[in-house]
């Protein structure tokens, strides 16, 4: 007689689940280098039906619940900025920023220089190159990062040579998806999981990668969502008023 | 239920993202002007099950953890510091440069602040102002009688005096570089402030080793594209539309679980 409400229950609380990752996806619909998130659901078997005793064949009663979130890692679109600071990454290639916590990796490019001559993240954390941080000088000016990743500048305005300043550190993983993510557009890696130097690498100046969240997609899962649990509601709704109209029925005691 | 708050954060950080806009298309026409853009980050994300953790005796781990994610904050609201075009005014105190650098601005208060806004004027003592009046520095006063005013790329001041051919030499405007422009506070009025982000001020002579020239009789225009800061505004005002549905889907699944107990 539970089965049923505590069956519709655990729908209730995955599709609960469900709605947070979609409210997170829209809530960045414009944050730069964003990787949407999926969740994945499985079904769990009770062990065994408690009246397994009676005669013809009892089914196993199961329940729904939520096993993982995914990121979904494909590109998002590049919009074109202008600002030479701005660079997207291809592929599924990240860029590496030193944190006080540790090394960090991310596709938003959204770079600025910072106090010291740093390439920094928007949050002020250095921007790695191959060999160390990329560190600019106080007349350096037409900043070029080309494809492979070089950044070069003009030493002073009347220089027409590129004098190089590094060269970005892109990486790529094995297994991205088992990528966590750290919040403020960046992702952290477990001790299995180590990064290598990518081997195609194409980084696009003046353009950022928007959120790769498809804003019509998670509209659908959402009305989804609301439609499936107004339903599990009406089926513990049903259930509920059976069980009243069974005590009351089964219960009464003649006056 | 946590989705509330995830979308309110949303349609915060939209808001934030029109005003910005706002504030770009308010600003299309204002000399000198730099538009600023609002940079978004995911918040910190709950590890409900973490992944690589072991499933099993036998050293199997998980492929896929639990995380839920709280929403958006605001990074920042960087300013891009690109040249805008120039526009011919013909005005012997419009200057223009070309490239980078400021003008130095020496504030009523002893400060000093920096500028690309260089629609210049004279004072009654004949000195060059901004058009607050403030002193632009090093204070050249052109004389009362000077019948024209050139002002070299390399900024030298130059005016011609009555009953003379050649021209007499009055001073040299300087421009300042800042390693990072972008962390210039804005104080209004076209001006801005030192900050511990931007770096130290570093002055020199235009047209010199990275300085931009100066372009008399011309203005710098905002760097506001109309067109890319429409497109914005549209999508983020869908966003917000968008996280606002949010809030009414959690609002119906809760009002769906508050019916139960009638």
């Amino acid at each position: 007689m539970e089965n049923s409400l505590l069956v519709g229950l655990s729908r209730q609380v995955s599709l609960g689940r469900e709605l947070e990752a979609v409210a997170n996806n829209i809530a960045n619909l414009n944050t730069t280098g964003f990787k949407a998130d999926g969740t994945l659901f499985e079904e769990y078997m009770m062990p065994l039906a408690r009246e397994n005793a009676f005669a013809g064949s009892d089914r196993r009663v199961s329940f729904v619940r939520d096993r993982a979130t995914w990121h979904d890692l494909s590109p998002g679109p590049l919009m074109q900025t202008g600002n030479p600071l701005d660079v997207a990454v291809g592929g599924n290639n990240f860029l590496v920023v030193q944190t006080p916590a540790g090394e960090r990796y991310t596709r938003n490019g959204a770079f600025q220089i910072g106090p010291t001559g740093e390439l920094v993240t928007s949050d002020g954390d250095k921007v790695l190159g191959d060999g160390g941080p990329i560190q600019f000088q106080s007349t350096d000016n037409k900043v070029h990062i080309a494809e492979d990743g070089t950044v070069s500048v003009r030493e002073g305005a009347n220089s027409n040579v590129d004098t190089p300043r590094g060269k970005l550190r892109v990486v790529s993983f094995a297994n991205p998806s088992a990528l966590q993510k750290d919040g403020s557009s960046r992702f952290l890696t477990t001790p299995n999981n180590q990064p290598q130097a990518a081997t195609q690498v194409h980084v696009t100046q003046g353009a950022l990668e928007k959120s790769n969240v498809k804003a019509v997609v998670e509209m659908t899962r959402m009305i989804e969502i609301t439609r499936t649990y107004t339903q599990v509601a009406g089926i513990l709704q049903q259930q509920s008023d059976l069980r009243r109209s069974s005590i009351e029925k089964l219960a009464e005691v003649p006056a | 239920m946590r989705a509330l708050q995830t979308a309110a954060t949303g349609m915060m950080a939209q808001e934030l993202n029109v005003e910005v806009i706002s504030n770009n298309i308010a600003n299309m026409r204002t000399t000198g002007y730099k538009r600023q853009r609002a940079e978004f980050q995911d918040l910190l994300y709950e590890q409900l099950s973490r992944v690589g953790t072991q499933t099993s005796q036998s050293g199997t781990i998980l492929p896929a953890g639990i995380e839920l994610g709280s929403g958006v904050k605001t990074a920042g609201t960087p300013r891009i510091m690109t040249q805008g075009s120039l526009l011919p005014t013909s005005n012997t105190f419009d200057v223009a440069i070309r490239g980078e650098g400021m003008f130095q601005v020496l504030l009523p208060d002893g400060r000093t602040a920096y500028t690309r806004d260089g629609s210049f004027s004279l004072d009654a003592q004949g000195r060059i102002v901004t058009a607050q009046g403030y002193v632009v520095q090093p204070g050249l006063t052109i004389p009362q009688n000077a019948t024209s005013t050139t002002i070299s790329p390399q900024g030298q001041v130059q005016v011609t005096l009555p009953n003379s051919n050649t021209t007499t030499q009055v001073g040299q405007l300087p421009l300042t570089l800042f390693v990072n422009k972008a962390g210039l506070q804005a104080i209004g009025d076209n001006l801005y402030l030192e900050t511990p982000a931007s770096g130290p001020p570093q002055n020199g002579t235009p047209a010199l080793e990275g300085f931009g020239d100066l372009q008399q009789g011309n203005l710098e225009q905002a760097n506001v594209e109309a067109v890319s800061e429409i497109s914005d505004l549209i999508g983020a005002q869908r966003a917000y539309e968008m996280n606002a549905k949010v809030i009414t889907a959690a609002d119906q699944m809760l009002q769906a679980t508050s019916s139960l107990s009638r």
